[in-house]
């Protein structure tokens, strides 16, 4: 599933991303590493989350979250 | 390494301080410098560097603030200075400001840091809000893990100051030896210790950041090919492990001769075993994590709720604007009451002394009117620079963005992009500057475009003098108007481009949405002393512009309307000004703006836009024009000419939409690095300046 998929309160794991390289290097910088945690806070019906990685918070635009691909922990 | 000696022989230690952002380094940095700053740009790149100096128990202490960062890749302007600065020889000592409450995210740039071979100090901040959350940091382990000093500081509190920059001092006497690693790994050292070949090296003694086998092997062999070819480099391991990464800059500046030792690039690997290390650091020196629901997390059920988030954040707008206008208008009447009584002083002092009369009309009419008319303004510029910091320094300008994402996304944009809008609100120029943070370089040039139809402070003059003038108690809500209809016009040249743009490759990569990527930060009671500086900044600039830009212009102004071909005249339609003005002026008629006077306070206004209202001072030969005395002669000499109210309205809407002040196109200049857009940009600005006013003038004219 992808992240965009996930439910306000639930709790994912990363299992990879399909961004642009600088994207990608950016999103791990951040703590996006494989098979790192990551709870979905908020969601708006359509677009943006927010999301909790190693303690921060972060809001992703939808085209980000469609391209991040998690599973249920 | 610069060991300066400052004045009376005493020893100078230079310190950068670098975090990530929203970590309270700026708070921190402040805490140490107050207002005392210098501020500037790194050289070559328009990323701000403030410098500040202190004396503290016989050191003397230079503090360069660096760019927020969350890691040193070479990927961005801020990380590359960063990095830049910290190699060179210039910095003594690095203080790691880290957010204890997201100390996970903010040991990797700890970690980057440390291998870059400099003295590190750990600045742990925010440790009130660890605590109030029920958690514990065992900060004597966290230094031996890190084999770095470790000083826990609140910035806010300003508790920890002066320990911090002791440790800075010491540290940077006595070399990273000093500090102990000690790390118990148990029999198999490392994380990912899973492969058959053991790295032949015990490095944990030496390293904080020790990696998996394959990449020490990998590293040993760079090591030893980079030492070979480039003999005397300093601190060949980082320069390995950035070989290792791919990274551009250090790829490019070191190539190795002979057979290639890298298959791939590294930096996933390198990325992911930093971070498995973290892990292991937080799980020995983090105690009770997170048990407390944040208090962040309650403001957020508030401000970032799917239906209510937009209009809590129209109404939190509203009433900044409120404030501007109610409070500043009536600071403003005290200000205007002192420039009256300065202005009358000087006249009578210069009439008693029998100056001559030209250099009495350049002194009152032309300095003191032009330069005072914009001082008069300041009380509603400090309000609105109030309110924005406030909103900036408590964490709540990133939610912004997520509650405009939907509807910036429909324009073609990220969220993110309306942070540089609303600052846009403040000053044009900080508002170009802020667009930098957007990764997508269509999305930059597209916001840099729309920016300056966001109507800056300076503008405010402008609006608060004509709709005072001509509107009477509908005063505010014309002014208001200004503000909704910059907005409309921004987001209708948003939406026009995007209509007609094709995507490029890139964007087609991220499709199907926004590219919102944004750090929410904690929210917090914003710091009194940071607003305090942020404001004093703003009001400095401010100041500075009525001293330099306004009085030249002034100046400038009055010489205009005073000298013709025949020398210095009091008949004003004898003189330069008047002549440069009717040979414009049809241009101007179709729009309500006709009036070669009006003509040249808007020429004028390119230099800073407050200047079409002191040229209107100038013009008009109103000392006062801000009090009721000034106003009325105003309103007299406007009417005379037959200016009415649809006119005003017309030059209000003109002055909101036309070419950006001077400042602003050089820093859109600065910005895209390119002549060929500013001067399209500037064009585009006239272009749809007038349309619109042709447009508000003519329907307003079927109306009147």
């Amino acid at each position: 599933m992808t992240l965009q998929e996930g439910m306000p309160g639930g709790r994912y794991r990363v299992q990879g991303t399909a961004l642009p390289l600088g994207l990608a290097r950016r999103l791990q910088a951040l703590g996006m590493t494989h098979g790192c945690p990551v709870q979905v806070l908020r969601k708006k019906r359509r677009g943006a989350m927010i999301i909790k990685i190693r303690g921060s918070r972060f809001a992703l635009g939808q085209a980000v979250s469609t391209r991040i691909l998690v599973e249920e922990e | 390494m610069a060991q300066e000696h400052g004045k009376a022989g005493q020893p100078s230690v230079s310190i950068g301080f670098a975090g990530n952002p929203n970590c309270g380094k700026t708070t921190l940095f402040n805490a140490y410098t107050g207002a005392n700053l210098k501020v500037a740009n790194w050289p070559g790149v328009t990323v701000e560097k403030k410098e500040g100096r202190f004396r503290l128990h016989n050191h003397e202490y230079r503090l360069v603030d660096l760019p927020g960062a969350y890691s040193l890749t070479s990927y961005t302007m801020e990380e590359q200075v960063t990095r830049q600065y910290i190699l060179s020889d210039e910095v003594d000592v690095i203080i790691d400001v880290a957010d204890a409450s997201a100390l996970e995210r903010n040991l990797y740039l700890t970690l980057q840091l440390i291998e870059l071979g400099k003295p590190v100090i750990l600045a742990l901040n925010m440790m009130d809000i660890v605590e109030k959350r029920g958690m514990e940091i065992d900060t004597h382990r966290l230094p031996e893990m890190l084999g770095i000093p470790v000083i826990p500081v609140s910035a806010r509190r300003k508790t920890g100051l002066d320990i911090l920059m002791h440790a800075a001092a010491h540290h940077h006497g006595q070399g990273e030896e000093a500090m102990p690693l000690i790390h118990h790994h148990g029999g198999a050292e490392g994380p990912a210790r899973t492969s058959a070949t053991r790295h032949k090296h015990q490095h944990h003694k030496e390293f904080a950041m020790v990696y998996s086998d394959g990449i020490e092997d990998k590293i040993d062999q760079l090591m030893e090919r980079l030492e070979k070819q480039y003999p005397g480099l300093q601190n060949p391991r980082w320069h390995a492990i950035k070989l290792l990464e791919n990274d551009p800059e250090i790829t490019k500046a070191f190539p190795l001769e002979g057979p290639a030792v890298l298959d791939r690039s590294y930096e996933q690997d390198i990325i992911n075993e930093k971070y498995d290390f973290i892990k292991e650091v937080i799980d020995e020196v983090l105690v009770n994590k997170d048990k407390k629901a944040a208090v962040t997390d309650r403001a957020d059920e508030v401000f970032t709720h799917p239906v209510w988030g937009l209009p809590i954040f129209l109404l939190i707008m509203a009433l900044v604007f409120f404030l501007t206008f109610t409070i500043g208008d009536w600071l403003k009447g005290y200000f205007e009451w002192g420039l009256e009584v300065f202005s009358g002083g000087v006249l009578s002092g210069l009439e008693f002394l029998q100056v001559a009369p030209p250099l009495i009309s350049l002194l009152v009419d032309g300095i003191i009117a032009g330069v005072g008319g914009i001082l008069t303004f300041l009380p509603n510029i400090v309000i609105l620079f109030l309110a924005l910091a406030f909103l900036e320094d408590s964490g709540y300008m990133a939610r912004v963005a997520y509650v405009m994402d939907g509807i910036m996304g429909r324009l073609g944009l990220s969220g993110r992009s309306f942070i540089p809008m609303i600052l846009g609100f403040g000053c044009t120029v900080p508002a170009i500057m802020a667009s930098r943070a957007l990764e997508n370089k269509k999305d930059r040039f597209k916001t840099m475009l729309i920016t300056p139809f966001m109507s800056c402070s300076a503008r405010l003059p402008i609006y608060v003098l004509f709709s005072q003038l001509f509107f009477g108690g509908y005063a505010m809500l014309a002014a208001y108007s200004m503000y909704v209809l910059g907005l409309v016009v921004a987001v209708l040249v948003a939406l026009l481009i995007h209509l007609f743009d094709r995507k490029s490759e890139e964007e087609k990569a991220l499709s199907g949405g926004s590219a919102l990527l944004i750090e929410l930060p904690e929210y917090k009671a914003p710091s009194a002393h940071t607003i305090f500086i942020y404001v004093w900044e703003k009001v400095k600039d401010y100041l500075t512009k009525a001293g330099t830009t306004i009085f030249v212009a002034s100046i400038f102004m009055w010489f205009l309307l005073n000298f013709g071909p025949q020398g210095y005249s009091q008949d004003m339609s004898q003189t330069f000004g008047s002549q440069l003005g009717q040979f414009i002026v049809p241009f101007f008629a179709p729009i309500g703006l006709g009036f070669w006077q009006i003509v040249v306070a808007l020429i004028a206004g390119i230099s800073a836009k407050e200047v079409v209202v002191s040229s209107c001072a100038v013009l008009f030969s109103v000392s006062n024009v801000t009090s009721p005395a000034g106003m009325e002669a105003l309103s007299g000499v406007l009417a005379s000419i037959g200016f009415g109210p649809l006119n005003a309205y017309a030059l209000m809407t003109f002055s909101l939409l036309y070419v950006p002040c001077a400042a602003t196109l050089a820093t859109i200049k600065r910005e895209s690095g390119s002549w060929g857009w500013t001067l399209f940009s500037a064009a585009f600005q006239i272009m749809t300046a007038w349309v619109a006013t042709f447009i508000v003038y003519n329907v307003g004219a079927l109306f009147l």
